[in-house]
């Protein structure tokens, strides 16, 4: 809502400079987001009448124009427009005057001197109209500033109103909030008719849905002329983002703007008998509007009619056919009350929304619609001549009451935390229009028509809290609880500072995923990453889904860095997929990690080295031993999107944790990583839920231990882990550590066999182990890699 | 025995000293001077048989020559002491020198990752909120709709509701969206618990919005609700002037402007006094002076009544804030896609461990 504050003082005898004014209003809750000054950079610019459009010499694109600035004094320039005629008033820059984005200096264009130039609506900042120059009323008089002739000596606040202030969205509105907030008196315009009524309506109005539309006013105006309108409403319009039409269509603009109420005006010839139909439309009913589309309505689309066809969409859009015209005399004023969920329906049924529409289904004012139809028709009168036919109809089947509502001014001070005496809560309601009955205890406050947001008391409270101000607030603090996170939270925070601290950088990446994600990672159609959660409403094909895997965004955040010349990525994200249950979607966190390029850069001295699937294995290791997840297994897996034999499922005590592993080279070259990724896709569950407790310490051992290497020879086949475990188990109790040390495969060895070698810590808890007892230990472990995994002790 | 033998052995000592001393200065490393500490002071040197010439001197001389020897003795192991420490002095500088680095040479640190600006941001604003007594809780993305809108108070016919605005979710019988905000929460705590209520709901939502600088389809609020016997718009403002403060400034103002939330009756905004020109409007405020922050209000009536909370005894406020846009002023992110695009010349501009 863009507010003229020259209209705005005609309203209201405001004192206060526009500034004052705006955060007056803004700090009551009425926010000016912007106030423009149009005229401020407009400096010497004057209406010229043409007086004569020759050719220029040397170009057909371009004439000169002849404009007188008064009796004595005409000015030559050079033109390329050719919208306006001799006699047209314009507006001329001089040589020497300014507009907002230049100064303007004699120029020779094409051999001529041009002494200035001819505006266009544009480069005066008026309108967004560089098509042809701007040709001003007649009444604007030869000589006179540009800025005042176009109204431009004004300020204009832009106003952001919220869905709850219907009737902020009209000046008399705004002027009302002014009028409370600055103690002045709001100046209702005039709707006096000038000649009284001449007998009865020629209008039929019949309310056929009363519960879509209480009431509609409609009034005949017989016998005027269209044409264009006078300056300064063309100027109010224009400044308010409305473009000037014709005296009838722009004063139902005006009214719109004037009062918040929002009218219509039917070429009257085109209405069948003069009769008003209001209905809901029918089944296969059409209507092409007036912006020009054809629309099939719905069976729930409340209509404007006659009794042979639709004329308008009810508070949304009127139709072409019965649309006011150059040719018009007659014309039928439409000015009704509609039911808000019918026209917001509607609205967002035909995706249109109008000025109209804004306002009715935010809840216009039932108690205006009489006096926005005087109004109107006082306008048109006065600029269109002709003469109102008969009464005003007001079909007002079922009147509508102003809600009544009681308020214990003691609540407001107890739910504000403030003091605010109950003569002054009266007073400050009443500013704002509502009729006050003051009780014991007790208040009631008739909230007026245009008020729709005033429900029940607390809505009363913030009237007076706004009008108090929030500056007056205490500043105080609740007493709170034992606040803080709980252990899961605070074990996802350590594994974010877990992960962070290994190297790894945090990412966040959007939900939205497609098919075409799943398609990349070549995920079987069985997959379980495929069974998705579908939006309804996507905004692009990429975003149909909600994602099942955090893979995708990961991988194209890798590729983004890549592309980036980044040399090394370690990324993870924690994150939810969503997974569908016919009932509201599963939301687990899964924590995803992708490791590509190079892990340590080149050094001094140092080689560099690329992400291994060890090396990953190793940080997500230490995260998993930090988070307090014990033994871990990792066991062979295949299938999309894995490499097929350089991934793994990592399960601890049973329980999967989730799959680590290079990512297939196709699926790599899909996602633009083409030197390779190894990735890690895991449920969050098991790591926060593992919560390693409180650490019990073992004593120190007082002896010695006995340390020896062992090196055995197994066949490819066998994992490493199984060859650990059962040196573990047939080492226990006195083998207290084992750590594998060398992996050699060559010719010191059969071919599909390798040697592994561990170190092994042996020890007693009460004493020096002797050289028989670790050699009976060493023994013990030979023989169970013999039976159990065919390994020979290399020699 | 005569006086000549006196003289005599005085000359031996003299000479034993004298050979003594050149002996060891020219000894020209640790090796030599150990040869030559033997050759001066052991058994076979000048020394050691000038004293054994000590047997024939007269008794009263004894005691004197007895002195002389210890004087030349003591000389002679000073010297070669002083020698010693000169040697193990240079040898030390010596292996100082081999033993030189260039201590600007880079060191080789562990590389260190980072945490999201949006994890750091979330959690700054979350552990504020602890700190005053609240806890922390989550709660789903896609959301029915009756508890996105019906149970927060939203008109029937809001345009919020269109799907031009808000996300639909095809599944089963019900009506299910994307979450607009984390206000829907506001329910499901106090559905799951009776009052005293004290919470901060961190988490995603998305709306229809066209992404720009400004703007993203899905995006992070951190709702905040706090319900208890006598709540007044004043510890509404008291809590989150403090927090503003925190984030923004200590020193910068805060102010509280009506506004209209669904939610909650009476509404407001907080506007924090513009930290780059203190007020007198810049770039960042859009000439303001002020910067708006969050929304917030005294929780609406119809929510305590929606989950059957006694609206005569309790009373509450609610506030919701975006923390892209509040990292995104803090830091200077001129457009917030940068948050979800993941470039490590960004992400690394926030490492270490926070
Ligand atoms: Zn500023």
């Amino acid at each position: 809502m863009r507010v003229s504050f020259n209209w705005l003082r005609e309203l209201v005898p405001v004192e206060e400079t526009p500034s004052k004014v705006a955060e007056l209003l803004t700090l009551s809750g009425t926010k000016v987001e912007a106030i423009h000054r149009p005229g401020e950079s407009i400096n010497g610019v004057i209406v010229a009448e043409v007086i004569d459009i020759g050719e220029h010499p040397n170009a057909d694109n371009l004439s000169l124009v002849e404009v007188r600035i008064n009796d004595a004094d005409t000015r030559r320039v050079v033109c390329g427009a050719r919208n306006f005629a001799v006699g047209d008033h314009v507006a001329l820059a001089p040589v020497g005057s300014t507009l907002p984005e230049m100064a303007v200096s004699e120029r020779r264009i094409r051999g001529a001197i041009s002494q200035g130039m001819l505006c266009s609506g544009a480069e005066l900042g008026v309108s967004k109209d560089h098509s042809g120059i701007l040709v001003l009323p007649p009444d604007s008089a030869e000589g006179e500033d540009v800025v005042t002739a176009l109204g431009l000596d004004d300020t204009i606040l832009e106003f952001e109103i919220t869905f709850n202030r219907p009737d902020c969205l009209g000046m008399i509105g705004i002027a009302r909030e002014v009028a409370a907030l600055t103690g002045t008196e709001l100046e209702m315009p005039d709707a006096a008719p000038a000649t009284p009524s001449d007998g009865a309506s020629p209008v039929d109005v019949a309310i056929l849905d009363p519960s879509g539309c209480p009431r509609y006013v409609a009034r005949y105006i017989e016998g005027l002329r269209t044409g264009p309108s006078p300056g300064w409403m063309a100027t109010r319009l224009a400044a308010a983002g409305f473009r000037p039409i014709s005296n009838v269509v722009d004063t139902t603009n005006y009214i719109l703007l004037e009062t918040g109420h929002p009218i219509h005006a039917f070429d009257a010839d085109k209405v069948t008998d003069h009769q008003i139909v209001v209905r809901r439309a029918e089944g296969g009913e059409c209507i092409t509007t007036l912006d020009g589309i054809e629309r099939t309505l719905d069976a729930a689309d409340l209509m404007i009619a006659d009794p042979s066809r639709a004329l308008a969409i009810a508070g949304v859009m009127g139709g072409a056919d019965s649309e006011v015209t150059e040719g018009t005399a007659d014309v039928i004023l439409e000015s009704a009350y509609f039911d808000p969920a019918s026209v917001g329906a509607s609205s967002r049924r035909h995706l249109l929304r109008t000025e109209a529409s804004a306002r009715f289904e935010r809840g216009a004012d039932f108690d205006a619609a009489p006096y926005a139809a005087a109004r109107a028709t006082k306008l048109i009168v006065q600029l269109a001549g002709g003469r109102p036919s008969g009464d005003m109809t007001d079909a007002y089947p079922v009147p509508l009451e102003r809600r009544s509502i009681s308020l214990a001014p003691r609540k407001t001070e107890a739910l504000l935390g403030m003091r605010i005496a109950a003569a002054r809560q009266v007073s400050y309601l009443e500013s704002l229009g509502f009729r006050v009955t003051i009780g014991d205890e007790t208040l009631a406050a008739e909230a007026p028509s245009f008020r729709p947001d005033i429900q029940r008391d607390v809505d009363l409270i913030e009237e007076v809290a706004r009008l108090a101000g929030f500056d007056g607030l205490p500043s105080t603090l609740p007493r709170g609880v034992a606040g803080g996170l709980d252990s899961r939270q605070l074990a996802e925070r350590r594994l974010r500072r877990t992960l962070a601290a290994a190297g790894m950088h945090e990412a966040w990446t959007t939900s939205w995923a497609s098919e075409r994600d799943l398609d990349a990672l070549a995920l079987p159609t069985d997959h379980p990453a495929r069974s998705v959660v579908e939006v309804a409403n996507p905004m692009s094909e990429d975003e149909r889904h909600l994602r099942t895997t955090l893979l995708p965004g990961l991988l194209r955040s890798a590729a983004h860095n890549l592309a980036h010349r980044v040399e090394g990525v370690a990324m993870f994200e924690i994150a939810r997929i969503y997974r569908p249950t016919g009932g509201l979607p599963q939301e687990p966190l899964l924590l995803s990690a992708v490791f590509c390029g190079l892990h340590r850069p080149q050094r001094w001295h140092g080689p560099g080295e690329h992400w291994s699937f060890w090396a990953a294995k190793g940080v997500l290791e230490a995260v998993l031993t930090a988070m307090g997840v014990g033994e871990t297994e990792w066991s062979k897996v295949t299938g999309m999107p894995w490499h097929p034999t350089r991934a793994a499922n990592i399960t601890a005590a049973g329980v999967t944790l989730g799959t680590m592993g290079e990512l297939h080279p196709d699926v790599c070259e899909r996602f633009k990583v083409e030197q390779g990724a190894v990735v890690a896709e895991l449920a969050l569950g098991p790591l926060v839920d593992a919560q390693p407790g409180r650490v019990k310490v073992r004593d120190l051992p007082r002896f010695p231990a006995a340390y020896m290497d062992l090196s055995v020879v197994v066949e490819e086949a066998v994992p490493a882990q199984t060859v650990e475990t059962i040196i573990r188990h047939a080492g226990a109790p006195e083998l207290v550590e084992v750590r594998m040390f060398d992996l050699y495969r060559g010719e010191q060895v059969p071919g599909d066999h390798k040697s592994l070698a561990y170190g092994l810590e042996l020890r007693v808890p009460d004493g020096t182990l002797t050289d028989t007892q670790a050699n009976q230990v060493r023994d013990r472990v030979i023989r169970a890699l013999h039976d159990q995994a065919g390994a020979e002790l290399r020699s | 025995m005569s006086d000549e033998i006196d003289t005599e052995v005085t000359q031996l000592f003299e000479g034993a000293r004298k050979e003594g001393l050149s002996v060891i200065e020219t000894a020209h490393d640790l090796h030599a001077l150990g040869e030559a500490k033997v050759r001066v002071l052991g058994r076979k040197s000048a020394l050691s048989s000038a004293r054994s010439g000590l047997r024939g001197a007269p008794e009263e001389k004894r005691r004197s020559l007895g002195q002389l020897a210890n004087a030349v003795q003591t000389e002679l192991e000073a010297a070669v002491a002083a020698k010693q420490r000169g040697f193990e002095a240079s040898e030390r500088a010596a292996r100082w020198d081999r033993e030189a680095i260039d201590v600007t040479l880079p060191g080789d640190a562990p590389s260190l990752g980072s945490l999201h600006p949006l994890t750091q941001t979330v959690w700054e604003i979350v552990d504020i909120f602890i700190g005053l007594g609240f806890k922390v809780a989550e709660g789903p993305e896609v959301e029915l709709a009756k508890y996105n809108f019906d149970a927060l108070n939203t008109p029937a016919h809001h345009p919020a509701r269109s799907p031009q605005d808000t996300f639909y979710i095809k599944e089963g019988e019900e009506e299910f969206v994307l979450r607009t905000q984390t206000s829907p929460m506001q329910i499901r705590v106090m559905e799951s618990q009776e009052p005293p209520v004290y919470v901060v709901v961190p988490g995603r939502c998305y709306r229809r919005d066209v992404q720009d600088a400004t703007h993203l389809s899905g995006f992070t609020q951190i709702e905040g609700l706090a319900v208890d016997e006598g709540i007044t718009m004043g510890d509404l403002k008291g809590s989150l002037q403090l927090v503003a403060r925190e984030i923004f400034g200590r020193d910068l103002d805060v102010r509280l402007r009506p506004h209209h939330f669904d939610f909650t009756e009476p509404s407001a905004e907080l506007d924090v006094q513009c930290f780059a020109c203190r007020g007198s409007g810049c770039r960042i405020c859009k000439q303001e002076g002020w910067i708006e922050v969050l929304g917030c209000g005294m929780v609406h009536p119809y929510l305590l009544e929606w989950v059957g909370y006694d609206t005569h005894r309790y009373s509450g406020f609610a506030f919701g804030m975006g923390p892209e846009r509040i990292a995104a002023l803090a830091h200077g992110v001129a457009d917030i896609r940068m948050f979800y695009e993941n470039d490590l010349r960004f992400l690394n501009q926030f490492g270490g461990i926070r």
